[in-house]
């Protein structure tokens, strides 16, 4: 079983932990269009190669990113997430008609 | 003449395995506490320091987290470092495990003579709450401390995290699965016995106290007392 | 019989103490340290089992455990290994695989019919017609089996433990305990692992030196080093039996699985001495070079009287002198190098005047009679690598030793990622890479001559711990000359014209199978094995792996690296289901009032970890009394345990906030006091859960969420959390609140007389309120709700005083007949009601569109997770909806849940929930069906088990109280 190390709690067996997904920025929900959304939604990068990856701790629910060789199937670094995500984000909804006032999606 | 249990509103959720081990209960903290086994006490001091489970259940905890806890607790007098994982004992005996940046449980001393735990949750109100939130950890999690010399090897047949002494020293925190279970173990040694204290999901207490047994039965672990506990500790 | 030999044969053997058990009902007389194999040859017992295929007579070919030949049943335990299960009193040992008895199968015959049973045979001609297959498996089954599996057999306790050391060496002998010792002089923790039940590995049993001495010394010398090594741990009889990520292995010791995650690992496993192949190879007597010498030195076992040895090495003349020793005559040594060079224990051998045929190897066995021993051997000229000409002398014995060859124990190293290529000079695999923290050391990597085995094994050692070893410590050498080359003979195969020339014993494979698999195309070597199954059978191949690879590689003319070799995967060796099975954790949760519900006669289930209670009484009473359960909360007041309820406390001056982007409904302006429904969608618009939150302070809601949801739900809020960075704590409080719901008409009553600082009025309390109050003397969060759709309080405490809320709950209501509901009454009420369960109502694919769930869509929010799906769902026809149906006509069958609804041949829908209901007095149920189908008024139809068609009409939710006057009493 491998090994990953965890931000917070070190070296855990994989057993204690969860794949999130890749680590993807979310399209403007009220500005990107019906497919940018689908593809957000439905498509995966799959890449061959270093990836991005949301990963959680389960006994501890702590979320935390790793990036990934998925070639070599090689952990390469792990951290906290406040390394990616540093400011609070806001949503606003554009005024009617869609698109006419700029909307603070971050991230 | 032993308490019964259910003599009292609150009740530790181990109390019927307990009476059935033919434990003697006494009141700490408006509940029944299982305070020894039969009438052997030395024979039961011997069990602590071998391999022995006690249920600490009825003893006072807390917990608090957020982002601004660790700045709280330290303006509550409380005195903690940097380092996650770790146990920090006070001055009164009382031990604060910094699970997270923001999260500590906090947990009396085995004589109860801390008054921490209710000081904080005194001086701590929803109104008040400044990024410091409290969380109820005397009833959503168990207390169990486990101890003796046979303590890490019992451990190895529930746990995948390495806690063998002299990798998993005094004061470590390991946040992880126990018999497929969440669980808080911590190191706090007791009068020189190698002792875990382990904090974990109310709700699975019958189950992990089943597991435990079983785990320990091949080091003649069995149950004792927090009167046996107490002696280790020489209080 | 064949005799014991004197001490010192018989190294692991107590000849004070006498055992005896039993084998085909016969008793058997061994001693303590026997093996059954070994207690068997002793007896004169050389058949152990029958063949796979053909119901061949079997002996042990290894004993090592390394052949399939051994298997046995002991009692209603199958395929137990006969050459490596210690004996022990009253042990009952069958054989397996026969029809009748193990002396006359009749299944045997199978045999002489061979050419008809080619390999492939079974999947050419059984499948048509494919209605027979069923007859002929049960017939296949039968005649080609192994032992018998005893369904009501005990269970054993399998248990398992983990692991840690900095260093673990896999392997016993020279090289293993050579690198434990070097890798304990770095001071860390070692562990070395070996498989038998005595340290050693061949220092225990073969032959280095022409007077034997050499063995006895270096094992004397290097135990007792190590067992003065206070940081060496020692496992025998332990299988390392897999490698997996991260030096990571399991070992196998009695009933103990051990997973173990070392930092270093040393795999020091050796060789498998590998068979010849020749006419008759598995005819009981057949043994290994190795086989023959374990016997003698490790059991004092004579395993027969007169010998024919075949030589390729060095080491078959070691075999030739041990027998010697025995006192066994050696009725010549056949050697397959026509000129073998002149070595210190064959030029020994020689001296004794043994008749050594040189260029010659074995043509034939000839067999006694039905293949149960061997009688004789006749010789045939090498021509050429693997061929030879026709029969030479035949020399007459009862035991044929074959010395031919070796070839690395690859499993470990495969498996953990290391390869090997293969090496001309010695004709074996040798590795050619290693993955970081393993290293190999030995015969494995190709040190055979023994002082390059100490040295190899020192290397490794101090390899495995080189940054922690001083500083001054010098490199240990290892000499260039390893002794690999000249010890293997390249082409083992020597093919007969009539065949029974086995490559693998296992499966009956012989040369012919794999020539005609070939043929047919099969060329690839995962094919090949997997057409002809050889290398498929319990011994995996350790011996006819390496045939079939070169005889592939001569047939299609290519090199042995172009041919390759099989994939190896764990296990190793086989593996009790016991190991896998037993001991596993299986978690429950219970509530605080678990107990009460089982005095209470109630019926548990499980909910996710949880035990809930499912009604309460005689199961042959269960509908009745789901239906008195549900007519009290209709008519007077019932209660049920709601404590597996998720609950969150989401607090922080942007609570509210979060709520509004994690759920589809608004709750910045929620009053506190006050609950709200919530429905969490995902970013596809999937409903994923459900629950109210319940605003107790402006900065703190508590949210309830489903039983089995509230996990993924709380992992969700933090990731989001995560990212969003709102000044938000979230706290999974589940398991610190026992809950209550005292619902029907009588509840205000009932919980007024406990409450005795709330006002419990519809005024002070309407429906939908929450607040803090206490109740029989507990601190309580209070919830007006109103899921089953009657007057209702839901109750949450501290989790330790719940069994005393519901001891005072049961109390006050006494007088007025409260008694406790489980999820199956529950279940029928909220049907009534027309609450969705999510998860059961709702799949991984309905949004809250197609649940006529619209109204809890805040369509002016900002944002929440899944509303663009939402939004871009709304703007699409919809596929299906989620309706309320009855069924009137009582003469039809009751439709289940998850029947379909059916239009021609279309599906349009399924069944999600149906209830025969007490209240409504109709068959109610949810459906997904059609959106034409959908509107009150429309029927459609269900078709039930059997194929029959039921009629549904659809109707307006709720079935029950459609103005909702109840629950707002």
């Amino acid at each position: 079983m491998k090994i990953i190390h965890c931000p917070l709690n070190g070296p855990r067996n994989a057993q204690e932990f969860v794949h999130g997904g890749e680590v993807v920025a979310m399209p403007d929900p009220h500005r990107s269009s019906d497919a940018e959304w689908a593809s957000f939604v439905f498509l995966e990068n799959n890449v061959a190669g270093v990836v991005r990856e949301w990963w959680c701790h389960v006994p501890t629910a702590y979320w935390f990113i790793a990036e990934r060789d998925t070639v070599r199937d090689e952990f390469i670094r792990t951290y906290d997430a406040s390394e990616l995500f540093r400011e609070r984000v806001e949503f606003t909804r554009p005024a009617a008609p869609k698109g006419d006032a700029p909307n603070g999606q971050g991230a | 003449m032993s308490l019964n249990p259910i003599d009292r509103r609150a009740r530790s959720f181990l109390y019927r395995e307990l009476m059935a081990a033919g434990a003697s209960f006494a009141e700490i903290n408006g509940q029944a506490c299982a305070m020894r086994f039969g009438s052997d006490s030395l024979a039961e001091l011997a069990r602590a320091r071998a391999m022995a489970i006690c249920d600490l259940s009825p003893l006072r905890r807390t917990g608090y987290k957020g982002w601004a806890t660790a700045e709280w607790l330290a303006a509550q007098g409380c005195r903690i470092e940097d380092a996650p994982n770790r146990v920090y004992g006070q001055d009164d005996g009382a031990r604060i495990a910094r699970l997270s940046r923001g999260e500590f449980v906090v947990l009396s001393d085995l004589a109860q003579s801390t008054t921490l735990p209710d000081r904080l949750d005194g001086a701590w109100s929803i109104a008040s709450a400044n990024g410091c939130f409290r969380v109820p950890r005397t009833d959503s999690s168990a207390w169990v401390v486990i101890t003796g010399e046979h303590a890490a090897s019992m451990f190895a047949k529930v746990c995948g995290v390495d806690l063998r002494p002299h990798t998993f020293v005094n004061h470590s925190i390991a946040q992880t699965s126990l018999a497929r279970m969440n669980a808080i173990i911590c190191r706090s040694d007791i009068g020189g016995t190698l002792a875990f204290d382990v904090v974990f999901d109310l709700a699975s207490s019958v189950y992990l106290w089943g597991a435990f047994l079983d785990a320990m039965q091949e080091f003649g672990g069995k149950p004792v007392g927090l009167e046996a506990i107490r002696t280790l500790a020489g209080v | 019989m064949t005799s014991r030999l004197p001490e010192p044969f018989g190294a692991l053997i107590d000849r004070s103490k006498p055992v005896s058990f039993s084998f085909e009902g016969r008793n058997v007389q061994g001693f303590k340290g026997d093996t059954i194999a070994s207690a068997l040859l002793a007896n004169g017992v050389t058949m152990l089992s029958r063949s796979f295929k053909y119901h061949r007579p079997r002996g042990p070919l290894t004993m090592a455990g390394h052949d399939g030949n051994t298997l046995v049943q002991i009692g209603s335990e199958p395929n137990r290994q006969a050459d490596r299960v210690p004996i022990t009193s009253g042990l009952k040992v069958t054989g397996i695989n026969y029809w009748g008895s193990l002396e006359h199968d009749r299944f045997a015959l199978l045999g002489k019919v061979d050419r008809f049973l080619p390999v492939g045979f079974y999947y050419k001609a059984f499948y048509k017609p494919r209605w027979m297959w069923p007859y002929w498996e049960k017939l296949i089954r039968r005649v080609a089996g192994l032992g018998v599996v005893d369904l009501h057999s005990h269970h054993g306790y399998f248990d398992k433990e983990y692991l840690f050391c900095d260093v673990m060496v896999v392997g016993g002998g020279p090289a293993g305990l050579e690198s434990a010792l070097a890798a304990s002089d770095a001071g860390g923790e070692v562990i070395l692992v070996d498989e038998n039940r005595m340290l050693g590995g061949s220092l225990n049993y073969a032959r280095f030196d022409a007077a034997g001495e050499r063995a006895k010394i270096e094992r004397a010398r290097l135990v007792a080093a190590v067992e003065a090594r206070s940081n060496i741990r020692v496992m025998t009889e332990t299988i390392c039996n897999g490698a997996y990520s991260d030096n990571w292995y399991p070992l196998v010791r009695g009933n103990r699985l051990y997973k173990l995650r070392a930092g270093e690992t040393v795999i020091a496993v050796g060789s498998y001495e590998q068979p010849l192949i020749f006419r008759n190879n598995d005819v009981p007597g057949v043994m290994l070079g190795s086989a023959v010498q374990r016997l003698i030195r490790l059991y004092g076992v004579k395993p027969g009287s007169r010998a024919v040895v075949a030589a390729a090495n060095d080491d078959a003349y070691g075999v030739a002198l041990d027998l010697l020793d025995a006192g066994i005559e050696v009725a010549c040594v056949t050697d397959l190098r026509s000129d073998p060079p002149s070595a210190p224990l064959a030029d020994a051998v020689l001296k004794k005047r043994v008749p050594v045929v040189a260029g010659s190897t074995i043509y034939e066995v000839e067999s006694g009679s039905e293949g149960r021993g061997v009688r004789a051997v006749r010789l045939a000229k090498v021509t050429s690598e693997g061929q030879a000409a026709a029969k030479g002398d035949s020399f007459a014995c009862d035991l044929v030793a074959v010395s031919t060859g070796y070839a690395p124990m690859a499993p470990l190293i495969s498996q953990s990622g290391g390869t090997f290529a293969y090496d001309a000079a010695s004709s074996m695999l040798a590795i050619c890479s290693l993955p970081d923290h393993v290293i190999a050391a030995g015969s494995l990597n190709g040190a055979y001559a023994l002082d390059a085995t100490l040295e190899d094994g020192r290397r490794a050692g101090f390899e495995a711990t080189r940054n922690s070893q001083p500083a001054s410590a010098a490199v240990p050498t290892v000499r260039a000359d390893k002794g690999a080359a000249g010890i293997t003979y390249p082409f083992p195969i020597f093919s007969h014209p009539r065949g029974k020339d086995f490559v693998d014993l296992d499966e009956d494979v012989q040369v012919k199978d794999l020539e005609h698999a070939m043929l047919e195309g099969y060329e690839h070597i995962e094919l090949l094995k997997r057409f002809t199954t050889n290398g498929m059978g319990p011994s995996q191949g350790r011996n006819s792996s390496m045939p079939a690879v070169r005889l592939a590689a001569r047939t299609l003319k290519q090199s042995i690296d172009a041919t390759g070799t099989t994939t190896s995967r764990p296990p190793v060796m086989q593996v009790k289901m016991g190991h896998l099975a037993g001991r596993s954790f299986e978690p429950v949760r219970y509530t605080a009032m678990h107990f009460r519900h089982l005095e209470a006669g109630a019926k548990m289930m499980s909910a996710g970890l949880w035990m809930r209670p499912e009604f309460y009484g005689d199961h042959a009473r269960r509908a009745e009394l789901i239906r008195a359960e549900a007519k009290n909360v209709r008519e007077n007041v019932g209660m049920i345990d709601v404590s597996t309820l998720g609950g969150l406390d989401v607090r922080g001056p942007d609570a509210a906030e979060f709520l509004n982007r994690m759920y589809t409904f608004a709750y910045t302006k929620q009053p506190v006091g006050r609950s709200r429904y919530v429905l969490m969608t995902d970013q596809a618009g999937v409903i994923t859960d459900d629950g109210v939150a319940c605003r107790f302070h402006d900065d703190w809601f508590y949210v309830t969420a489903t039983t089995s949801g509230v996990d993924a739900v709380y992992r969700q809020m933090l990731w989001y959390n995560a990212q969003w960075r709102l000044k938000v704590d979230i706290t999974n409080v589940t398991a610190a609140y026992a809950g209550v719901n005292v619902a029907g008409p009588n509840a205000r009553a009932v919980l007024q007389k406990i409450c005795t600082d709330a006002d419990l009025s519809k005024e002070a309390f309407p429906y939908m309120g929450v607040r803090e109050a206490t109740v029989a003397g507990i601190r309580s969060l209070l919830l007006r709700v109103g899921f089953v759709g009657e007057l209702g309080y839901e109750v949450h405490v501290p989790a330790s005083e719940g069994e005393a809320l519901w001891d005072a709950l049961m109390e006050a209501g006494k007088e007025s007949g409260i008694r406790p509901f489980g999820v199956e009454a529950q279940r029928v009420l909220r049907l009534e009601k027309g609450h969705i369960i999510v998860s059961q109502d709702t799949d991984g694919l309905t949004n809250p569109l197609e649940a006529d769930m619209a109204w809890a869509i805040a369509k002016t929010k900002p944002f929440f997770v899944g509303m663009r799906s939402i939004e871009i769902q709304s703007k699409q026809p919809l596929t299906r909806k989620l309706v309320g149906f009855e069924i009137t006509d009582r003469t039809q069958p009751m439709p289940k849940e998850c029947h379909l609804v059916v239009r021609g041949r279309e599906i349009t829908g399924r069944v999600t929930s149906i209830t025969d209901s007490p209240a409504v007095g109709k068959i109610i149920g949810l459906a997904y069906v059609a959106l034409d189908q959908s509107e009150p008024g429309k029927t459609f139809e269900i078709k039930v088990d059997g194929g029959k068609l039921v009629s549904a009409v659809v109707v307006k939710l709720p079935f029950y109280d459609p103005d909702s006057k109840r629950q707002e009493l």
